[in-house]
């Protein structure tokens, strides 16, 4: 009987601290994401790193009223979006299958505008003087919360930030020519490294 | 004899308050190492809670355009700070060349940055919770010269 009482103590106390556990788990904060850029020049031999959290840039954007950026919201001159309704433009393409939209070639650029995985994806390639590429890989979610705003000529830039936040780690721009590297990403890693 | 004692007791506990209220805001470091032409070493470390009282006493004529123009940017600034105190620690921006190496980063309470070159080393510590006082403070008296 005694040994019963021992054991039933021991179950609790085993289940008593397992749910603490549990819920200390639970309570603990969603881990900060860093916004990170990194410039490195190896004909310099510098290197730049920028790491900014995200729940920084997301308290600072709206106190931000200078320009043609107020409470979050970048403005865009009509001039230039050119007549494109890009809000009218995004619905097809976040209900096609991942395909390629666009290709471009000219003689000494190719441009390819594709969707994969939920991404939207812009590759440039130059092949004249510097020979730069250029790889942009945006979450359409964060596409999505950039246009979610109510005029068709503003960008949300708080909301595009939350959703960053929110997707996995990404490389979302990297920049190569023949002596720089420019890479921006999104991870939970206080540091470039 | 125990009042004498009583008295010292009192002294000793008024003295060791107000060193932990002196300080309760943290230090500010400074450490500056000249190696050439000649080595020279600069070592400062005060109580950060310290600049903004000098603060409140810098008189208002002087700071006139400095408070003028970091007033409209001060909720920013105050968004920027309080969500810095709140975040882990981290490298803010990391930058290297041949000779040079400056790094700001947040460590615990405070805003670090170092700089290393050839020839000195520079080493700033400030409690973030310092920069948001006396932020406040310069802000205020602005205020206080356009009443």
């Amino acid at each position: 009987m005694r040994k019963a009482t021992q054991l039933a103590g021991a179950v609790c106390l085993l289940v008593a601290s397992m749910s603490g556990m549990a819920a200390s788990a639970l309570a603990a904060p969603p881990p900060e994401r860093y916004l990170h850029v990194k410039v490195e020049d190896t004909k310099e031999g510098e290197s730049v790193n920028v790491n900014l959290p995200l729940s920084i840039a997301e308290k600072i954007l709206p106190t931000v009223n200078k320009g043609k950026l107020r409470d979050g919201h970048v403005t865009i001159g009509s001039a230039d979006l050119d007549g494109v309704d890009v809000k009218g433009l995004l619905d097809p393409i976040r209900t096609a299958p991942d395909n390629e939209f666009v290709t471009v070639k000219q003689k000494d650029q190719d441009v390819r505008i594709a969707k994969s995985n939920g991404n939207l994806i812009v590759h440039v390639r130059c092949t004249n003087g510097d020979k730069q590429n250029v790889d942009v890989t945006i979450p359409l979610k964060v596409v999505d919360a950039l246009f979610s705003t109510a005029k068709d000529n503003e960008l949300n830039i708080v909301a595009a930030l939350h959703e960053l936040s929110d997707a996995g780690d990404a490389l979302l721009v990297t920049v190569q020519d023949a002596t720089q590297h420019v890479r921006v990403w999104v991870d939970s890693k206080s540091s470039s490294d | 004899m125990v009042l004498l004692g009583k008295i010292a007791l009192g002294i000793t506990g008024t003295m060791l308050a107000g060193v932990g209220a002196i300080c309760s805001q943290g230090m500010i470091e400074v450490n500056v190492v000249e190696r050439q032409p000649e080595v020279h070493h600069v070592y400062v470390i005060a109580p950060a809670m310290l600049v903004p009282i000098v603060t409140h006493f810098i008189p208002r004529h002087d700071l006139g355009d400095a408070s003028q123009q970091l007033r409209p940017y001060m909720p920013t600034i105050r968004a920027a700070l309080d969500q810095l105190q709140e975040t882990e620690d981290f490298v803010m921006v990391d930058v290297k060349d041949r000779k040079q190496h400056v790094e700001v980063q947040k460590i615990g309470g405070s805003l670090v940055i170092d700089v290393k070159d050839e020839n000195e080393t520079v080493h700033v510590e400030t409690p973030v919770r310092m920069i948001s006082s006396t932020l406040e403070q310069l802000a205020d008296k602005e205020s206080a010269t356009a009443d």
